[in-house]
């Protein structure tokens, strides 16, 4: 038997090592989309990488959701840090969603576009970016303390919203899904 | 093979391992059956003998509907390197029905400061001996019961097995009509099993038949304090514990005077700790829903439009060339 505490390391690693890739592949096409050092050979590559590394992270990710809920101690989620930590990591989870379904859906000429390569790039970054945050709050949890601790980040401060409101913003996002859908 | 199939599988695959994940941290406190929930430690299949002795004592007679207490000792302790001990209390060991209320005690409260007949300890290395306290009420039909105690741990020599143990022999309890004189806690009282830090507010508790009452308290392992109960009220006495600073357990006991014998209650315990902290989940899961929802169709709005305003010049400058021409 191995324990979930074991699983959500492993799973863990695979996530964040995805992400990380993921985040400087962006970083590349970013910086060879836009013709700066003379990179533009870069882009295939590190569009590629980017967005097969973001892919194979979002998979594991779930994963290592379900196996740090089950190896928490206590029962649900009950400290700051853990929500959070669930927070950034749907934050970050539909973003790298966003950007694999964005890429998915224009093609390799999304690059092409003045403002799309720049959202493109950037979207890919920051999701890679709050994914490294997430995993930073682990280690704040489980160990007290963090690489990016320097940050001095208020982890004890929840910004909780009224279900009222979380209940407009998915009606509003799932209304917009429909209507882009519609339009494609 | 199509690519959802593969991503299906590869989903399924990463997925997999958790669902055969066991808990070398312990479920927590609560009321276990000996089979945990179905714990490997359980299963005969895969456990392994524990070589801690584990013994049960109490006293042997207790007055129906009354309390009484109980102590299993688990000597020779042995743990993984979590150091997490599993204790149940039990009234039978068949894997069934097990728990001390299928058979008419009701578990107070327990030396962990809970009430239930499941404890998990976390016991320092170098520690061998380790004994838990329930205390409970008696069942209210008289009769012959018994009590057995079983543990659950892990080894960091055994590889990765589970360990269980159970009592040699059971305390057998003769549960026997009390006095009808006899000085008592009321048959509805529960004792406190928690209090919070800073917490200044006096202890209360019912009895009947009881003209005097003394309390003694004790942080676990130190010297008691005896003081006296005050009346508050028609068979209501209240008592004064010092203010906690820092989590701990105190117990307490009480010593009943009236026209029948004197009656000393077992010791209960009270956890003092700091207020938990604790949010709306139900608030949370949304908004983690609602952030999840938002971020994906933020983005895909924003590339849409981005693709859009392209288009937009493309058409523009097609309908530019194309009016030149004519």
């Amino acid at each position: 038997m191995v324990s979930s505490n074991t699983l959500h390391v492993v799973s863990t690693e695979v996530t964040v090592g995805s992400f990380a890739m993921a985040g400087l592949a962006f970083m590349l096409a970013g910086i060879a989309s836009h013709d700066l050092l003379e990179r533009r050979r870069w882009l295939p590559l590190a569009d590629h990488v980017g967005h097969f590394a973001l892919a194979f992270g979002m998979l594991a990710m779930p994963v290592a959701i379900l196996t740090g809920i089950a190896s928490s101690p206590g029962e649900g989620v009950d400290h700051p840090v853990l929500i959070n930590k669930m927070f950034l990591a749907s934050t970050s989870f539909g973003l790298a969603l966003g950007v694999v379904l964005a890429r998915w859906r224009h093609g390799r000429g999304l690059w092409e576009n003045e403002w799309g390569k720049r959202w493109q790039s950037l979207g890919g970054m920051m999701a890679a970016g709050l994914t490294l945050l997430t995993a930073s709050l682990g280690g704040t949890f489980a160990r007290g303390e963090s690489l990016l601790d320097m940050l001095h980040l208020p982890y004890d401060q929840v910004p909780l919203m009224p279900v009222l409101l979380s209940m407009v913003l998915i009606v509003a996002a799932l209304g917009n899904l429909w209507v882009a859908r519609s339009e494609a | 093979m199509g690519r959802w199939t593969v991503l299906l599988m590869t989903f399924a695959l990463l997925l997999s391992p958790s669902l055969g994940s066991a808990n070398p941290n312990g479920v927590g406190g609560g009321n276990q059956d000996m089979q945990c929930g179905g714990a490997c430690h359980g299963d005969a299949d895969q456990n392994r003998s524990s070589a801690a002795t584990v013994t049960v004592e109490g006293d042997t007679v207790a007055y129906q509907g009354l309390l009484t207490s109980v102590s299993v000792t688990i000597e020779g302790v042995e743990t993984s390197a979590s150091g997490t001990l599993g204790v149940f209390l039990l009234s039978s060991l068949t894997g069934a029905n097990d728990l001390p209320s299928d058979h008419g005690w009701v578990v107070l409260s327990n030396s962990e400061g809970e009430d239930g007949n499941y404890v998990e300890r976390n016991v320092p290395s170098g520690t061998t001996e380790q004994t838990v306290t329930w205390t409970l009420r008696a069942p209210l039909d008289t009769g012959t019961y018994t009590l057995h105690g079983a543990i659950h741990h892990g080894s960091t020599n055994g590889g990765q097995s589970p360990y269980y143990g159970q009592s040699t022999t059971p305390l057998t309890i003769s549960v026997v009509e009390p006095p009808e004189d006899l000085p008592r806690l009321a048959e509805d009282y529960r004792p406190p099993t928690s209090r919070l830090l800073g917490e200044d507010a006096p202890l209360s508790f019912q009895t009947a038949f009881v003209t005097e009452a003394t309390v003694e308290y004790r942080l676990q392992g130190g010297s008691p304090v005896t003081v006296q109960a005050v009346s508050s009220g028609e068979d209501t006495w209240t008592f004064d514990l010092p203010v906690a600073l820092q989590p701990s357990v105190v117990e307490w006991r009480v010593t009943l005077v009236g026209e029948g014998p004197d009656q000393v209650t077992p010791w209960f315990q009270v956890r003092q700790e700091a207020p938990g902290w604790s949010v709306d989940e139900n608030a949370a899961y949304a908004q983690s829903l609602a952030l999840f929802l938002t971020m994906l169709a933020g983005f895909l709005a924003l590339q849409h439009r981005s693709a859009r305003t392209v288009q937009a010049k493309h058409d523009a400058f097609n309908q530019l060339v194309q009016g030149g021409e004519e």
